[in-house]
């Protein structure tokens, strides 16, 4: 507060200056220059905050954000780095916008190209959650984005193509690439761990075990978020690897590139303009309290996650995650208890199948949520339900794995659900690792501090695996371990840097763009990441949507480095700046304007 | 090596080392003495152990509660640690021995508990009741001010800031179970490590004649623990200098008779009022 009466001041006192010098020169005729230099305002230096996970949370997050201060600082940018917890970095991030410059990993991985859309759309750019985050705002990309979801074959691969060219110029976003996530594993009780993790947990099916009574996994997580708060659709809870995945089933399951039928038995296109599918539900689903999962529960399931007030508030509040999938809907309507028909908005059906991998959510326990949500009762103004808010613990899906218990911070257990259908039906069509049901009765998830006590644990026989990645430091003393396998996978969650371009002088994209150019992929991969990553500069790297220009390459032009070795050339960097229109101060600090 | 394991670890190495060295520090024959008149010995010390034991449990339920409301209502001041020092604790760490790291790594585990328990214990066996009185207010006063800071100031230490090797959980993983259990990784400012080392080595050499076999102990596993905490990377430079104030402070207010004498008046006020 003081300081900003002091600014005050200094107007006042400006103007007082101006006042006085006006009147005295007024008769000279120059008081037209002084009322243009003296209404002015200073130029300020342009200062970014980057916000991150500590190390603990994360192995890697706060050393790339160290480098890119210093590359920043030798551009003449002054930043400041925030460690901040998952749980507040998430909510200041993902729900209050409140950072000039995000560093961490993608919560999730990224397949096909209308992921972009709900990443990048205008219309999303106001809105709370994981749906355009960095406020991004271009009505020419609006149009690609629009465009990708109707089209199909070459032409779709044309504007995908287009969108990511377009991508790495404006940059709302970087990508630095992929990280092959490093895991502990023990090998005397369960076998084939690799990919088990990523993309969803669900994976974890594909478990064998080794023949030993083995009935309880145990995993360690340096994450404490799924111990406070298991709400699907809350973005700043859910992270790469979700948990969620195995309480809540979906429709559909993607398993190593293929859509397979999972809560659905199947799937038939119904009509053309507009587009219409009919689903076939599993016979005898239940939800983890015995309710009968209906039609009913799968069509209420799409119209909450695009209203969660379900229309009783003025305006409709729209969750934090899916939004780009529920956006796909026109309409759905139960059919009869097995069927769920869904109309769609104008799409592609390749585009229109991303509906299916939404989890399904009991009507019965949602349905009261979709009131306005107040602190013990107390309105606090801010428009959102409690479909919002609840931390969902009693969680009651239909997935294979349902809630035991949890001590809050420390450990979540989940166990077997009997009427599951991978355990009643015989025939599921399913891949067989999936098909055969989990290799353990309970999944018990443990909180540890940080990822060497995490491969501590898994040495010393008290866990069985590290759920999230631990650090390029910890490898050796994996491989020392007794039945302890060393597992890298490639994750599709890549790490990213993130500007709010909300905020000025991140809303110019000349600025992000001459800001990418201070990124040095190549040094990050060697002094960050130790070699255990993929740099990349598309989210759509590793898949068939990657135009061959796009690939990652030291001497690419796309991400030409102002510099080398690691080190930003700071007259370089200078030149680039003014080329984008800033200025310099006497002490080669970047001006704001 | 679960939770329950290290602590009895910890407890075992810990009796161990009391036993010896009461017997060393404060001798066999003021031992049997005070065997003798313990009741009496017990029942002194319960009033100001009993509000050590207090204000220690408000502390851990304020240490596991309160980081939420530290992130609400407190300053991000890491940053603010790193720009004020820079890389002091990274040149120390360098500038430390491999061999040497384990030694402080033991240092911070059991030496910091054995130099905060040994002056309760002592005093309460074998010397006047100031002297038991005094440590557990100095405690109690170390403790207080540190949760208030603890709630006002949320900061990640070196380690989590990657501008150190994490080395006290590489050499010994196992007592991270323990000290997650006990602390928060974003309270660090002040250490208390170092503000209650500095204490007890402060009370010791005021107190030099009570037991003069004490201080050269303390004195050197108090200097051992301040370096041991930026040495593993758990602590800035910053956090140890506050630390070392708040060190100071607790022990001038413990020892000074204006203090005394405040509390005194405050005390027969407060009866007064309770009498009516």
């Amino acid at each position: 507060m003081a300081s900003r009466s002091g600014g005050d001041v200094g107007v006042t006192r400006r103007s007082v200056v101006a006042g006085l010098t006006g009147g005295l020169a007024a008769s000279s005729g120059c008081l037209s220059k002084i009322r243009a230099l003296v209404g002015r305002s200073r130029p300020t230096t342009v200062s970014l905050s980057i916000k991150t996970l500590p190390v603990d949370q994360d192995p890697y997050a706060i050393a790339i954000a160290r480098q890119l201060s210093a590359w920043l600082d030798a551009a003449g940018i002054q930043s400041t780095i925030q460690p901040i917890t998952a749980e507040e970095l998430y909510r200041q991030t993902l729900i209050n916008h409140e950072y000039d410059v995000f560093v961490g990993q993608f919560p999730g991985s990224f397949t096909d190209p209308d992921a972009f859309y709900s990443l990048l759309h205008s219309t999303y750019s106001v809105e709370s959650g994981m749906q355009n985050p960095f406020g991004y705002t271009n009505l020419l990309m609006d149009d690609l984005l629009e465009r990708q979801r109707r089209e199909t074959g070459r032409a779709r691969t044309e504007t995908a193509t287009r969108i990511q060219r377009r991508l790495v110029q404006v940059c709302p976003f970087l990508v630095l690439g992929f990280p092959n996530v490093i895991r502990a594993a023990r090998t005397d009780r369960f076998t084939g761990w690799n990919g088990v993790f990523d993309p969803s947990p669900v994976n974890l099916l594909g478990l064998n075990h080794t023949g030993d009574s083995a009935t309880r996994l145990r995993a360690t997580t340096p994450d404490d978020r799924p111990m406070a708060n298991l709400n699907p659709l809350m973005s700043s809870y859910r992270g790469p690897s979700d948990i969620t995945e195995l309480l809540y089933d979906t429709l559909a399951y993607r398993y190593r590139g293929t859509l397979y039928p999972w809560a659905a038995t199947n799937w038939e296109w119904t009509g053309e303009d507009p587009l219409e599918l009919d689903v076939t539900l599993r016979d005898g689903l239940r939800w983890h309290d015995g309710t009968r999962l209906t039609a009913s529960d799968a069509a209420f399931t799409y119209r909450l996650l695009q209203d969660t007030s379900l229309g009783s508030l003025s305006e409709s509040v729209p969750t934090f995650r899916f939004r780009g999938r529920s956006s796909l809907v026109e309409s759905v309507s139960a059919v009869d208890a097995v069927t769920v028909r869904i109309q769609f908005d104008d799409c592609s059906r390749q585009t229109a199948r991303r509906v299916l991998t939404v989890p399904l959510l009991p009507e019965h326990i949602w349905t009261d949520r979709t009131n306005k949500a107040t602190v013990s009762g107390v309105d606090v103004g801010v428009t959102t339900t409690d479909a919002l808010v609840t931390s969902n613990i009693q969680p009651v899906g239909s997935g294979p794995f349902e809630f035991t218990s949890v001590t809050q911070g420390q450990t979540l257990v989940l166990e077997q659900f009997d009427d599951h259908f991978l355990q009643t039906s015989e025939e599921t069509g399913l891949p067989s690792a999936l098909a055969d049901g989990p290799a353990f009765e309970e999944f018990e998830l443990q909180f540890v501090g940080s990822d060497s006590s995490a491969v501590n644990l898994v040495a010393n026989d008290e866990a069985d695996v590290t759920a999230l990645g631990v650090g390029p430091d910890l490898t050796s003393r994996i491989g020392r371990a007794d039945d302890v396998s060393l597992n890298l996978d490639r994750s599709g969650a890549f790490y990213f840097v993130g500007f709010n371009t909300r905020r000025p002088p991140l809303t110019n994209p000349r600025f992000r763009n001459t800001l990418a150019r201070l990124v040095d992929r190549r040094w990050l991969v060697e002094s960050v990441f130790d070699g255990y990553v993929d740099p990349a500069v598309s989210p759509l790297a590793g898949t068939s949507w990657l135009p061959a220009d796009l690939a990652w390459e030291p001497s690419n032009p796309v991400t030409e480095f102002l510099g080398s070795g690691g080190t930003v050339d700071p007259k370089r960097a200078r030149e680039a700046f003014r080329a984008a229109g800033y200025r310099y101060n006497e002490q080669q600090r970047l001006l704001r304007s | 090596m679960g939770i329950v394991a290290v602590f009895l670890e910890v407890v075992a190495v810990l009796s161990f080392m009391l036993t010896v060295s009461l017997s060393v520090v404060v001798g066999p024959d003021r031992l049997w003495t005070a065997l003798n008149d313990l009741p009496d010995r017990l029942r002194m010390a319960a009033r100001p152990i009993g509000l050590l034991v207090a204000v220690l449990a408000i502390n851990s339920q304020v240490r596991t509660t309160g980081v939420d409301l530290s992130w609400i209502i407190g300053y991000n001041i890491t940053q603010l640690l790193y720009s004020i020092e820079g890389t002091v604790v990274a040149t120390l760490q360098s500038a430390v021995p491999g061999w040497l790291t384990l030694y402080f790594g033991y240092v911070y585990v059991y030496g910091y508990a054995f130099l905060l328990v040994f002056p309760l214990l002592a005093g309460l066996v074998a010397a006047e009741r100031r002297y038991l009185r005094h440590t557990a207010f100095a405690y109690i006063i170390n403790y207080t001010i540190g949760m208030f800071c603890y709630l006002l100031f949320v900061s990640y230490g070196p380690r989590n800031y990657a501008i150190v090797e994490p080395f006290l959980f590489d050499m010994l993983p196992r007592f991270q179970l323990l000290t997650s259990q006990v602390n928060a990784n974003t309270n660090v400012f002040p250490s208390l490590h170092t503000s209650l080392s500095v204490t007890v080595a402060l009370l010791a050499i005021r107190d030099h004649e009570t037991f003069p076999k004490w201080t050269p102990v303390a004195v050197v596993l108090a200097v051992s623990i301040v370096l041991s905490t930026m040495i593993l990377g758990i602590h800035w430079a910053t956090d140890v200098v506050a630390g070392t104030v708040l060190a100071v402070f607790s022990v001038w207010a413990v020892s000074s008779d204006r203090v005394a004498s405040l509390f005194g008046r405050c005390q027969s006020l407060f009866d007064r009022w309770r009498r009516g």
